[in-house]
């Protein structure tokens, strides 16, 4: 397992040093460590409820840890909030966006507010055909989009930003394989780019397509590390099955 | 300097909130019943003022022409005395319906104010009898609760709070930008009444200045501290609460006690805290008082009295004095009758004012009733301040028995009823000249209310804040 000031000395884009969450009397995350290099698609497998999505709002903030710290690029999520913030981008299982604006227009607003202002109209649309969102689609009301129009959206939001890293939670749930595949191809674009991802996922087809190393959780602990060069569809299925089946 | 991303989120907020047609409709309701009830308001009070004028004129001219007679019976013919609508008062009618405007002073009496309209209103009169003050104290927070409890709820509801703060903007700039995007909004439909207002203020005053400008200013910074808080009250709940429809609930559950129990409470409570006589039994105290008198103020000895006129001018008899004993004695009942009224009006206002800090004191719960008291205040439609004038005309119509009294002394002697004064007596009797109080002494009247609805506008600030800090993402 790597660990932080790895690479070329400098930090880990993402880095989790024993990193816990506990909801009353549930550990939902128990002690994590991992470490997520620029040009690596790290994926979280595991069942529902194994700690997966937590990790994801810990490294967002959105819930405080009990424990252990989230770090982007060497700094506390905890204290450094905006900072951190602006470094990573979030695409969740079902993009949510304002039903009474456009693609564009709601691309415009998160853009803005991630700091990319600036971008032009015509810059942005052309992002949005660049996540898969056919151009007379652009300006057409979010009210008429399906599921895998908003995810395109949602992606186009995260490829605006130009993050250094990508906070992935079932981002392929719901979609068609075709949408699926075209949401692969853009992740591996994104990680030749040096972007940093972690990839919450039920989908182990996907984890190992997309994924450069995969990660099994169970009960909020990670209980095996794999890089995906080292192992095959099929022995990824059984090794997951055996750590759900112990 | 606002943060770009604020200014990006009200923007948003603001167009979001122009294109809600909801908001349309709602704005289009209040700002009519503002405009309406402005213009009808000032309308009112300057035909009011007109007609107060007018009779206060002609009651000087009766008073000035009113022939040659004895002083006393002058003192009895009497004269009406007006209170002035203050330039505001078309904002606020105040206490104004209930307490009368006009009050005739004569020998013997402080007589009650009379022109009262809520005496011969019926119940749906009263009911519909809508002010502008009405409209900013009652709809404007309405339509703020309506156009704020989805903020950071309805966010979260339609999952695109995560969205949201996964690009960095904090919550507390959040809410921020979507609270000054609602203030923009609802500034569309204030900023046109106030201009209307100031208009109205500086193109005809209904009434005598008082330093109506600098009134006006305070009374708009009172309406949008109370404007602000309502503002930052919904957003804190929006903030805490899980559900828009919970958000709803609770706001409305609060304008309700705001707008409808808790001035009832203050009512009921001040009442039973500080208990008024009936009318009934007021002006019975007062005439029994008057008849015999009390311990601590007896009846003049009116023996007593004569006696020490004769000693004083070194007279055996009450013919040979060189003045009217009489006018003496009408005096003397006069200064009698003038204790009677001071303690028995005097202990009224008293509790009248004790009630009215127990308003107050309960606007801690229900920030209207300190708005309430500075509105009408600054209206100049306060009990304070109706005070303020029945002092002030009470004073007068001392004064004016002086006088009558005075010169029937002087010019007359005693068992000489055919004496009579003429108009130049009538005519060197100055008119009432009433100056409103300063802005200060208003003010000064209504610290307690400042303090609450400025701690009403920190607090709920605070609670926003705290609640924004720790809102639930999901």
């Amino acid at each position: 397992m790597q660990t932080a000031d790895s690479g070329a000395g400098r930090p880990p884009l993402l880095e989790a040093r024993g990193l816990s969450k506990r909801y009353g009397a549930t550990q939902a995350l128990d002690s994590l460590d991992l470490a997520i290099e620029p040009g690596e698609v790290y994926c979280l497998l595991g069942p529902n409820g194994a700690g997966k999505t937590t990790t994801i709002n810990l490294f967002l903030g959105f819930v405080s840890p009990s424990g252990g710290q989230a770090l982007v690029s060497g700094m506390d999520v905890s204290t450094h909030d905006r900072e951190t913030k602006h470094r990573l981008a979030y695409i969740p299982e079902q993009v949510m966006l304002y039903r009474n604006l456009s693609g564009l227009e709601n691309l415009e607003y998160f853009a803005a507010l991630g700091g990319k202002g600036s971008l032009g109209r015509e810059r942005l649309a052309d992002i949005l055909v660049e996540a898969g969102l056919e151009r007379d689609a652009v300006d057409r009301r979010v009210s008429e989009y399906s599921k895998g129009m908003r995810q395109k959206v949602g992606i186009a939001i995260a490829m605006a930003k130009e993050a250094d890293a990508l906070l992935l939670d079932e981002p392929t749930s719901g979609l068609d394989p075709k949408a699926s595949n075209e949401f692969s191809a853009l992740i591996e674009r994104l990680r030749h780019g040096g972007v940093a991802v972690l990839m919450a996922t039920h989908d182990l087809f996907r984890a190992k397509e997309t994924g450069t190393r995969v990660g099994i959780m169970r009960y909020g602990s990670l209980v095996t590390e794999l890089g995906t060069d080292e192992i095959g569809h099929a022995d990824l299925e059984r090794v997951y099955l055996e750590h759900m089946h112990d | 300097m606002i943060r770009h991303s604020i200014r990006h989120i009200i923007r948003k907020e603001f167009s979001d909130v122009l294109r809600d047609g909801r908001f349309r409709w709602c704005s289009v309701l209040v700002g009519a019943l503002l405009l309406v009830s402005l213009g009808h308001g000032w309308v009112q009070a300057r035909e009011a003022q007109r007609e107060h004028a007018a009779a206060q004129a002609t009651a000087r001219d009766h008073w000035e022409s009113q022939g040659e007679k004895n002083p006393h019976s002058a003192a009895h013919y009497g004269i009406y005395a007006f209170k002035p609508r203050l330039a505001l008062s078309f904002v606020d009618e105040g206490v104004d319906p209930y307490t009368g405007t006009s009050v005739w002073l004569e020998a013997h009496r402080q007589n009650d104010f009379l022109l009262r309209p809520a005496q011969d209103a019926t119940s749906a009169q009263r009911i519909g009898a809508l002010t502008a003050a009405q409209v900013l104290q009652h709809l404007v927070p309405l339509l703020i609760i309506l156009l704020t409890f989805g903020a950071l709820a309805g966010e979260r509801e339609r999952g695109t709070l995560r969205q949201l703060l996964s690009t960095g903007v904090g919550r507390r700039d959040l809410a921020l930008g979507k609270a000054l995007g609602i203030a923009g909004a609802l500034a569309l439909l204030l900023v046109p009444a106030a201009a209307v207002g100031a208009a109205a203020l500086v193109v005809g005053s209904p009434g005598p200045a008082a330093s109506p400008v600098a009134r006006a200013a305070v009374l708009a910074v009172v309406y949008l501290v109370y404007f602000a808080a309502f503002l930052a009250l919904s957003l804190a709940v929006s903030a805490w609460a899980r559900s828009t429809r919970t958000v709803l609930v609770i706001l409305l559950g609060v304008w309700v006690v705001n707008g409808l129990v808790a001035p009832r409470v203050a009512v009921d409570l001040s009442k039973w805290m500080h208990p008024t006589p009936s009318a009934l039994e007021f002006a019975r105290t007062v005439e029994r008082e008057m008849a015999s008198g009390t311990e601590d103020i007896p009846r003049p000895d009116n023996d007593a009295l004569t006696e020490d006129l004769l000693t004083e001018y070194g007279v055996e008899r009450v013919e040979d004095l060189p003045i009217n004993q009489s006018g003496v004695l009408l005096q003397a009942s006069e200064e009698f009758g003038d204790r009677i009224f001071d303690r028995n009006y005097g202990a009224l206002w008293d509790t009248f004012e004790r009630q009215g800090a127990v308003h107050e004191l309960v606007a801690v719960a229900a920030p209207l009733l300190a708005v309430r008291a500075l509105s009408m205040g600054l209206a100049g439609t306060d009990v304070e301040q109706h005070r303020h004038f029945a002092s002030a005309a009470e004073t007068y119509r001392r004064d004016l028995m002086r006088r009558m009294n005075g010169d029937l002394t002087e010019n007359s002697r005693s068992g000489d009823f055919s004496y009579q004064a003429g108009a130049e007596l009538w005519e060197s009797t100055p008119p009432l000249r009433y100056d409103a109080p300063t802005l200060g002494w208003v003010l000064g009247n209504r610290i307690l209310s400042l303090v609450v609805l400025g701690g009403w506008l920190a607090g709920t600030i605070l609670i926003a804040a705290a609640r924004v800090r720790r809102a639930e993402v999901t």
